[in-house]
């Protein structure tokens, strides 16, 4: 079934009602014009009484004048009224012939009446009245008053034929009638009760269909502007409150949704600032220990007589103390690079597999605890890049591979190249990433697991190689089975020319 | 190193995993203490019920136990309970500090620390017990 807006029902619902209305109007009104014309049919009955009556009043009148004449022995005066009456006869007649004229049965009886009156004048009075003339007797003899009797019961039997006629008539119609009445009250009753009852239906469905889903509506809105932002209507409400329902819903839930993202920023902020406190502090722990040895043996060296090689000794500790407390305000310098919008690349075009040959030279010939595997290409790699950034990126990952591999743990180094793009992979055999922190390791101040350990750190190494490596239109991610270590990949783009110095 | 103190000289056991700063220790007491060292918790506390010696400076931050562990095992142990113990650590806020002493620490020497400030708490350290 095709869904019907709102409007579209109420105006059915409307249309409805207006035809149901519509009906019992037009069945009162044929009721009305049948009734009106029952009347006209009653009052025409009425006349035709009034005429037959007359009819025949002037026939018994004619039977009086001649019996009144033959008996009064020739009285010219009940000749008179006799000659009136016979006049008024064909008028009263004609009138009768008229108000049956469209009805045949009863036309003919109106026909047959005249014809006895024509009979019982031309054939009896006329001949009653010439003998009476000659013999006044056999005029008023018994044989005459039969042969009048027989002729005027026939002319009344007539009448009264049309009399009765009529008046069976006239009962039919008024059974008619109130037939008609009573059908016309049965109607307007139903129709009544009908459009009272739709109009109730209406309401009640307005009722269900409208008012009740506004107010739910109207609800759930005073609970959101509580701050309950859970609550749901139930959807498949009518067209355009159905809409309206629907439209709270995805309001909710969208509101929902960018109140969860800002909780979860909120926390993430929170988590950072506790990281950067985390990092004050640490920061002021990883600078105490190189600290302490450059005061304590420059302290010594300047109170105390060491023996020459002793003494060159002390000072190459702190010599590298002091370069530890160097690389670390590096790492803070890079931070805020980082903040402040990112690095200034000097690109050039170099050889991937020399510095990683470069790299692991430096940073293995400190460490006997530590084997490397060195697995590059013969031809060298090159790319497009700012060399010592690249440089800080490999550098980065190497201490980290060293520094979280056990001792006697294999570090494992990968140059090649992959779609015109140079691959560069440091594998460790250390615990490894769980996956919950895989992604963030690369944030700032981020330490995972190593935070709750002894292994130095800044949290930074890896965020500043993201920021060189994407700078340089690349990627970094990293792979990690817990328990068998982690691999760091980075890709650059491979340099279009060759590498300019040796 | 374990027989030093045959000649004399008070018992100290280093106990901090940074070479470099174990060997400045070493270096700033070397004169007036016979060193034993340790790079972790475990190795001090198999040295320390070998021959308790008579005085120990303690690293917090270690890989394996920490010194706060140690120190609760030493003071735990009716023979290691009386050894001097000097906490030296990095970490130094008030709290670090009171969970040391807690823990039964009887001083503590906050990293980047003096020279002179180690040999004279050691120093003390070893007299009061005498």
């Amino acid at each position: 079934m095709r869904r019907l807006s709102l409007v579209g029902r109420v105006a059915l619902l409307a249309s409805v009602v207006a035809l149901v209305v519509g009906v019992i109007v037009a069945s009162a009104l044929v009721a009305i014009l049948s009734l009106r014309h029952s009347e006209a049919r009653e009052s025409q009955a009425k006349d035709v009484t009034v005429a037959t009556l007359r009819v025949q009043e002037l026939a018994v009148e004619i039977q009086s004048s001649l019996r009144g004449y033959v008996l009064s022995s020739r009285n010219q005066r009940f000749l008179t009224s006799l000659r009136d009456q016979r006049d008024e006869l064909p008028g009263a007649l004609a009138g009768l012939n008229r108000l049956v004229a469209d009805d045949p049965a009863q036309l003919r009886r109106a026909h047959a009446a005249a014809e006895e009156l024509r009979g019982y004048l031309q054939d009896y009075v006329d001949n009653v009245i010439v003998i009476a003339r000659i013999s006044p007797a056999v005029a008023a003899g018994p044989a005459s008053g039969d042969e009048d009797r027989y002729r005027t019961q026939q002319i009344r039997n007539t009448l009264d034929l049309i009399l009765a006629t009529e008046n069976t008539r006239s009962q039919h119609r008024a059974v008619h009638t109130r037939a008609v009445a009573r059908t016309a009250e049965i109607i307007g009753i139903v129709g009544l009760a009908g459009s009272a009852l739709l109009v109730l239906l209406f309401g009640a469905w307005v009722a269900h269909g409208v008012a009740r889903p506004l107010r739910q509506t109207a609800e759930a809105a005073t609970d959101v502007a509580r701050g309950d932002l859970s609550v749901r209507l139930d959807e498949g409400g009518v067209g355009e409150v159905g809409a309206l329902v629907s439209a709270f819903n995805s309001m909710t839930r969208s509101l929902e949704v960018s109140r969860r993202e800002l909780l979860l920023q909120n926390e993430r902020l929170r988590e950072s600032e506790q990281h950067k406190r985390d990092l004050i502090s640490m920061v002021s722990h990883e600078l105490r220990t190189p600290l302490s040895a450059v005061l304590g043996f420059t302290s010594l060296l300047l109170e105390r007589d060491f023996p020459g090689d002793e003494q060159r000794r002390y000072l190459e500790i702190v010599d590298t103390q002091a370069r530890r407390l160097a690389t670390l305000a590096g790492d803070f310098l890079d931070v805020q690079l980082l903040e402040g919008g990112g690095f200034e690349l000097e690109l050039a075009p170099f050889d991937l597999v020399e510095l990683a040959r470069e790299q692991t030279r430096l940073f293995f010939s400190h460490s006997e605890s530590h084997g490397l595997v060195l697995d590059v290409p013969d031809e060298p790699v090159i790319v497009n890049g700012d060399r010592d950034r690249l440089a800080q990126v490999v550098g980065n990952l190497l201490s980290n591979a060293i520094k979280y591999s056990p001792d006697g743990g294999e570090v494992r180094v990968v140059v090649g190249e992959r779609g015109g793009r140079a691959i560069f992979s440091v594998s460790d055999s250390g615990l490894g990433i769980p996956p919950e922190d895989r992604e963030r390791v690369f944030d700032k101040f981020f330490r995972g697991a190593a935070k709750t350990t002894t292994v130095g750190g800044t949290g930074l190494g890896l965020a500043v190689a993201r920021e060189i490596v994407t700078t340089h239109g690349g990627t970094i991610d990293v792979e990690s089975t817990p328990g068998h270590g982690s691999t760091f990949t980075f890709e650059v783009p491979l340099s279009l020319t060759p590498a300019v110095s040796a | 190193m374990n027989g030093a103190g045959a000649d004399g000289r008070p018992r100290a056991l280093i106990v901090e995993d940074e070479d470099t700063l174990r060997e400045l220790i070493v270096v700033t007491l070397g004169e007036a203490f016979a060193c034993i060292e340790a790079t972790d918790g475990d190795t001090a506390l198999a040295l320390l019920r070998e021959s308790p010696p008579d005085l120990m400076l303690l690293d917090v931050a270690m890989p394996g136990l920490s010194g706060i562990d140690v120190l609760r095992e030493m003071r735990a142990d009716p023979v290691l309970k009386e050894v001097p113990v000097c906490v030296v650590s990095a970490w130094q806020s008030p709290g670090d500090v009171a969970k040391a002493l807690e823990a039964g620490a009887d001083r503590f020497l906050a990293k980047p620390f003096r020279v002179d400030e180690l040999a004279s708490i050691a120093r003390s350290l070893v007299e009061r017990r005498r």
